[in-house]
């Protein structure tokens, strides 16, 4: 490529840059965000490879290469830990992400509209509940001896069940409650991309006989799976980070074998006993796995159905 | 044609952010520069960062440094303080973003002496001053006052860096009983451990849901791990044989206490979902005239007692002496001899002056100013005898409360002589305190700073009242049966292959070669 050319193609570029110059500058504050809240902060990570003293800093803490990781794989509790995590991740990418997916299917065939607004902002509301809130009501209705649940067990019957008193419910509990509390509020996104459906599409397969079933499992699912694909690659990027406060709330002695996750064990180690350098290690450790992951998940995507991310 | 919108927005944008970003510096300014302009020179101006300790007249208040008690503290000792909370629960982390980012107060609160993790190892660090030259100029009062335990703990490599508030009676948990449910089973106070277990019983039978009330961890649920003196505290270090080992070595009488907890739960005496109850349903609980008997700090009882009331009209509250284990002896632990202390930073200029300030705290005028108020606004005075009402609506007693105990820095906290003087309750309550709490409670040997095998594994370590993690999901299980109690040993097995091998080797290292660095603090009862 001669010089002029590539003059000629800076040129270009200004002047493109200049006939747009509102919106570059409406960006501006978007990059300095990212820059600033985002990109700076990353550079924090480097603790993780040191001795870190808060008095000394970044520049003066002594450097230990692997050894806060060589800690994190060597410590007595990290595989039971880790354990926890994959699983409570697989249950939640297994029943927690289909869950908007139905409760917005089944929502959408509602036809009378008042009912459907009544029921959508009353599967919303728990998303506005702080987790504490949450596992309030959660230890509230699940206590063997008044909550709402126990008797419904009895009632039929059973032995009433300590649920948060038991290692084996843990999970389910964890699971469901993120269910209850999040689903309504995921299916905002679906919904949208429903609406987005072009009717005649139904009205053909109408005209082809199709009943609601069929009309369902050929047109609507595939009509959704771009949007299904898409969250899909964001929640696997996100597979180990289940959430520190979710957890925590319902963590107690008799339950924490199996519901200690990593959010919780950081939080234990590195907030309450100072471990910084070790915890920003563990943290680390969960975003490279996390950006793994989405790589693979973005890959395999593109390759099968065409949906990525980037 | 409309091409102006999109860069109006952009401009309006822009400026709304900078504006944004500028508006919390101006609207700062104004207010310091002004308080600075009526009085220059001679104020003492300093900055100080306070816990708000959940108490509801701070954190209600929209701007403590513009509060009328603040504003009167300061003009009694002509200062000019800037008040910087740090909200109670998220304390610890507060304090540490504080120093990481290096954006350290004048004078600093801490909680428990020199190495208090909220301090994150900043005295060693060298960011405090030592005190103990001024506060022999400046501070007689406060050396005189002020108990040798106190400074022991604010002490660091021989000299003083903080400036402590003392509690001279540090005994303050203590066993509450329903008086009334009590005269009903016809029982007497009990004593031992027995007797309260047939206290206990009497209760379930006539009716109460919960005989002794528990909660999660056994936070101030603890009284029985006191009779037998197998607290698995941080303070809680003794010596058997020529060793120094945690208390809850002693197998036979950690067994014999799980075992009366297990009796306990498997009788229907404690709340069978006690791993669960956190502190409000805890509280919610007890005033709600659902419990027996709990355990709980004494200087709180007038006030749970007129709450009790609103529901039981015949509630009466009463605190007993602790049930008394194999040697005779019981209690729940001591807390710290110093619960505040205030460091100054050593770029400070004025800090003869602030350590003036402090010293103020323990004149005859500070405590008539803390106890009462301001005369001819809360109290009255005639011919020197006193006449102050206590308030009784919530917010006159959040600030009553606040006056005496979070503004009134430096003072024995133990109890506030002038206003429970004044009543029959009262009295009644600084006698309880001064006889049956004084002889009561259970203490170890402590190392301060704590063992650094402790302090790097969290999962072995036990906080100040509560069990390392390690051994507290087996003492619930063991008590909720799914492990037997035998099994102990076992555990104890596990908490040294888990780091507990490195705490006994530091622990006797440090108590036998008694290094400068170390100070080995030895039980107080």
């Amino acid at each position: 490529m001669n010089q002029r050319a590539q003059v000629s193609k800076g040129k270009a570029m200004l002047r493109t840059f200049w006939k747009y110059k509102a919106l570059y500058l409406i960006s501006l504050p978007g990059i300095i965000y990212f820059i600033v809240f985002k990109y700076v902060p990353l550079l924090g990570s480097v603790i993780a490879f040191q001795d870190y003293n808060i008095f000394d800093g970044f520049t003066g803490s002594k450097w230990v290469g692997f050894d806060n990781f060589t800690r994190m794989f060597a410590h007595y509790d990290f595989l039971n830990i880790l354990k926890n995590t994959v699983l409570i991740g697989v249950y939640d990418l297994l029943l927690g992400f289909p869950a908007p997916i139905i409760l917005a299917l089944l929502l959408n065939e509602l036809r009378l509209v008042v009912y459907k607004r009544v029921l959508q902002t009353v599967v919303y509301m728990p998303h506005f509940l702080s987790w504490v809130i949450v596992s309030g009501i959660a230890i509230g209705i699940l206590s063997p001896s008044t909550g709402a649940v126990n008797h419904f067990i009895t009632w039929l019957g059973f032995e009433p069940i300590y649920f948060l008193g038991e290692e084996s419910w843990i999970r389910s509990v964890l699971i469901t409650s993120g269910i209850w509390r999040d689903s309504g509020y995921g299916t905002i996104i679906y919904l949208a991309a429903l609406a987005g459906i072009n009717p005649d599409l139904y009205e053909a397969s109408e005209v082809d006989g199709a009943n609601r079933w069929r009309q369902t499992i050929s047109i609507t699912l595939p009509s959704l799976l771009p949007t299904i694909m898409i969250l899909f690659l964001l929640h696997i990027g996100k597979f180990l980070d289940f959430g520190f406060e979710r957890v925590f709330v319902f963590l107690n002695p008799l339950n924490k074998e199996n519901g200690e996750i990593l959010d919780t064990y950081i939080y234990s180690q590195g907030l309450l006993a100072q471990q910084f350098s070790y915890t920003t290690a563990i943290g680390l450790f969960k975003a490279v796995v996390g950006v793994i992951f989405i790589v693979t998940g973005n890959l395999l995507s593109k390759k099968t159905t065409g949906e990525s991310l980037y | 044609m409309k091409k102006w919108i999109p860069t109006t927005m952009a401009v309006v944008l822009l400026a709304g952010v900078m504006a944004a970003c500028s508006n919390s510096k101006s609207a700062e300014q104004p207010t310091s520069s002004a308080a600075a302009s009526t009085k220059p020179a001679e104020k003492t101006k300093f900055s100080i960062s306070l816990r708000t300790l959940a108490f509801g007249h701070v954190e209600k208040s929209p701007d403590i440094n513009q509060d009328k008690w603040v504003k009167k503290l300061e003009e009694l000792t002509n200062s000019d303080m800037n008040i910087v909370l740090v909200p109670h629960k998220e304390y610890e982390q507060k304090m540490i973003q504080m120093f990481a980012t290096n954006d350290i107060p004048d004078v600093v609160q801490a909680n428990g002496g020199v190495n208090g993790k909220e301090l994150a190892g900043s005295v060693k660090a060298g960011v405090f001053m030592p005190l103990d030259d001024l506060l022999k100029k400046y501070g007689q009062n406060l050396l005189k006052k002020v108990p040798k335990e106190a400074w022991d703990k604010v002490t660091y490599q021989g000299k003083i860096f903080a400036i402590p508030e003392y509690l001279s009676n540090p005994s303050r948990r203590a066993i509450f009983v329903r008086k009334d449910l009590l005269d009903k089973t016809g029982l007497g106070v009990p004593k031992t451990v027995d007797e309260y277990m047939n206290v206990l019983r009497k209760f379930k039978e006539m009716g109460v849901e919960n005989p002794y009330m528990g909660r999660e961890n056994f936070k101030y649920a603890d009284s029985f791990f006191g009779a037998y003196d197998v607290f698995p505290y941080l303070s809680m270090f003794e010596k058997q044989g020529d060793q120094v080992l945690p208390k809850f070595y002693d197998t036979e009488n950690m067994m014999k206490a799980l075992q009366t907890y297990k009796t306990m739960f498997d009788e229907g005496l404690i709340n069978k979902e006690f791993a669960t109850i956190n502190a409000t349903v805890f509280k919610n609980t007890i005033l709600a005239g659902k419990a027996g008997m709990w355990s709980m700090n004494a200087n709180e009882m007038l006030q749970w007692e007129t709450q009790l009331k609103t529901t039981v009209p015949t509630g009466d509250i009463e605190i007993i002496p602790a049930p008394t284990g194999p040697d005779g002896k019981g209690g729940h632990y001591l807390y710290g001899a110093a619960p505040r202390a205030y460091f100054i930073n050593k770029n400070v200029k004025n800090a003869a002056q602030i350590v003036q300030f402090f010293d103020w705290m323990m004149s005859p005028e500070a405590e008539k100013f803390f106890t009462f108020g301001i005369a001819g606004d809360t109290y009255t005075e005639t011919n020197g005898k006193i006449d102050y009402k206590a308030p009784t609506d919530t917010a006159g007693v959040d600030e009553e409360r606040y006056r005496q105990s979070f503004l009134w820095l430096v003072q024995d906290t133990t109890y506030n002589k002038g206003t429970l003087g004044l009543t029959e309750e009262g009295k009644k309550l600084m006698n309880i305190f001064d006889t049956t709490l004084k002889n009561e409670g259970r203490d170890g040997i402590e190392f301060e700073p704590r063992l650094d095998s402790l302090a790097k594994n969290p999962d072995i370590s036990p906080i100040s009242d509560q069990a390392p993690p390690v051994l507290l999901s087996h003492m619930v299980k063991m008590v909720y049966g799914k492990e037997p109690i035998s099994d102990w040993p076992k555990v104890l097995e596990e908490w040294k292959s888990k780091g507990g091998n490195d705490v006994i080797k530091e622990a006797n290292d440090k108590f036998n070669s008694k290094d400068s660095g170390t100070t080995v603090i030895m039980p107080r009862k």
